[in-house]
């Protein structure tokens, strides 16, 4: 594999292999943040920044930390985005996708679709009494509120998640697995046909969704297909991810679930430490445009760096015993949904479905919920992590 | 130079020099001004750098747009008359001498 990394003097952590990162990365970051601001993590091929400071600071200056990046695998997948953009031309279409996205717009248009596509969800498996809350409930939710708010009237949930699928094993596909690459490919062009068959319709009948508000906007066809691959990409596993932790947070917290179910205030709160103790988005990329001193190392121009926001949102003393899920906490910013002009556009959405109509329904109508068994909780990941399965029981 | 003077949530002053054609909430962040988070840096889609103008000045610059006004609803700190997102208000010479307040949560 080629690599971009110099810098010799900069502290490597060698010692470990992938599949650790994957299994709990937590450890790995708090060894990264006692050895300074930036680190070389061997396993992932990578210069890490783990202090949550550094990664507000680097944020503050887009010109020299860029996140364009025309050789990385999602935009040769995928095509130009949002995401990978900076300065105008990011704006222009940052700014296509505000009327969707915005609060007001989550609240009162997205509130109704999404309370009727939970209600229909959790009515499927209530009377089970058991269920695994990843397939049963956070999968579906997620896939079908994606599909709403982008625009796709006639995509399932589980195309959403296959599609999510495709494109994270290709753009993270760094051994160039042909396999791997011919799926993305192939996902690209579904993703592509899918705007095609819903533009006609759109066109016919605009509304507030992600795809009819890009072509309101004007944006070239180009632009939507990009753009609707990150919301793909980027907004499906996070709801999903951000659903299950809070459950387990609170099933994890007996305590804690009671007063929250108490107070429905309490919802915001207890969401954005979920996101905190667990984040969905762990690391995204920045591309040097010069050469930068980091804590006392001269990373060269076209390095790629990646903002640990998984790290940073765990960093002590700012966040006191951060292992632990504690919805209680003195309210602090966190860095679950990036910061700088590449703010999760999709926060606003992710906090009304999540605050406002999962969480709740979920503690109302399964009485009791509990743990099935603790030790059959997974979780999984570091880019993208999350729980992978959610066994739990309740009175029927 | 202008000179605007932010009042913070617990009360207290500072006073900062600004340049002209940065937006308040850069000035605030520059200032170390607290309860101006920024989180994400004037793109006006966090609602975390609520601030309170002078009705005059308020009056002056228009209404904001729409999706700032979507956005002002969902601030920590209930909305007011003369709310504005920092990051949206650029400063100008005829704000020297003004005060901000950045309103309690
Ligand atoms: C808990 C849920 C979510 C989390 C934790 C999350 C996290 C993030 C993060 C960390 C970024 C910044 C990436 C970077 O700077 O490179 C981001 C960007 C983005 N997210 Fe989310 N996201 C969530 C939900 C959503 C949803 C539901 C959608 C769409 C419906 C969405 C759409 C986007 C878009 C379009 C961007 C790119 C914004 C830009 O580049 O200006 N996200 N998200
Ligand atoms: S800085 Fe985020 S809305 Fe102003």
């Amino acid at each position: 594999m080629e690599s971009k990394i110099s810098g010799t003097d900069i502290p490597i952590i060698d010692d470990i292999v992938f599949e650790d990162l994957m299994r709990d990365p937590y450890p790995v970051y708090k060894r990264a943040q006692a050895m300074g601001p930036i680190v070389r993590i061997e396993a992932a091929n990578l210069l890490l920044v783990t202090h949550f400071d550094d990664i507000l600071e680097i944020e503050h200056d887009p010109e020299t930390f860029s996140s364009d990046n025309p050789e990385s695998n999602v935009v040769k997948l995928f095509g130009p985005n949002l995401m990978r953009k900076d300065g105008e031309a990011h704006k222009r279409e940052r700014k296509a996708i505000e009327p969707t996205m915005r609060p007001g717009t989550a609240t009162r248009c997205w509130g109704p679709v999404l309370e009727g596509i939970v209600d229909e969800v959790i009515s499927a498996f209530e009377k089970k009494g058991e269920a695994d809350l990843f397939d049963a409930l956070a999968a579906p939710i997620s896939g079908r509120a994606l599909a709403a708010v982008v625009g796709f009237d006639d995509v399932s949930w589980q195309t959403i998640a296959a599609w999510s699928q495709g494109m994270m094993d290709g753009a993270g596909n760094y051994s160039g697995d042909p396999k791997l690459t011919a799926r993305a490919l192939e996902v690209s062009r579904e993703i592509e046909a899918a705007v095609d068959r819903n533009t006609r319709r759109l066109l016919e009948a605009p509304d507030e969704s992600l795809l009819s508000s890009m072509l309101q906007a004007g944006l070239t066809t180009k632009e939507i297909y990009g753009n609707t691959k990150v919301a793909v990409g980027g907004g499906y596993n996070e709801p999903r991810d951000a659903i299950l932790s809070l459950i387990y947070g609170l099933l994890l917290n007996p305590d804690q679930k009671d007063k929250v179910v108490a107070d429905p205030t309490l919802w915001q709160p207890a969401f954005e430490e979920a996101v905190r103790w667990i984040s969905p988005i762990g690391m995204y990329p920045r591309l040097l445009t010069r050469d930068v001193e980091i804590g006392g190392h001269t990373v060269p121009k076209g390095t790629q760096i990646g903002l640990s926001v998984a790290a940073a949102n765990h960093e002590e003393p700012r966040f006191e015993a951060p292992q632990r899920y504690n919805a209680f906490r003195p309210k602090a910013q966190h860095l679950a949904f990036g910061s700088g002009s590449h703010f999760c556009a999709g926060t606003w959405v992710a906090r009304v479905m999540v605050t406002r109509i999962v969480a709740p329904q979920v503690f109302a109508r399964l009485k009791n919920l509990r743990l099935k068994d603790p030790d059959l909780v997974t979780i999984r990941g570091w880019v993208f992590r999350g729980p992978t399965s959610l066994p739990v029981v309740w009175d029927v | 130079m202008t000179t605007l003077t932010f009042i913070q949530p617990d009360g207290s002053e500072k006073s900062v020099a600004a340049t002209e054609g940065r937006s308040l909430m850069e000035i605030a962040q520059g200032a170390g001004v607290a309860g101006i988070v920024a989180e994400c840096g004037g793109s006006a889609a966090c609602a975390t750098c609520h601030v309170v103008l002078p009705q005059d000045v308020f009056d002056r610059l228009g209404p904001p747009e729409e999706h700032e006004e979507d956005m002002l609803d969902f601030a920590d700190a209930p909305r007011e008359p003369c709310s504005r997102l920092s990051c949206q208000v650029n400063v100008t010479s005829d704000m020297d001498g003004m005060t901000v307040r950045v309103p309690a949560a």
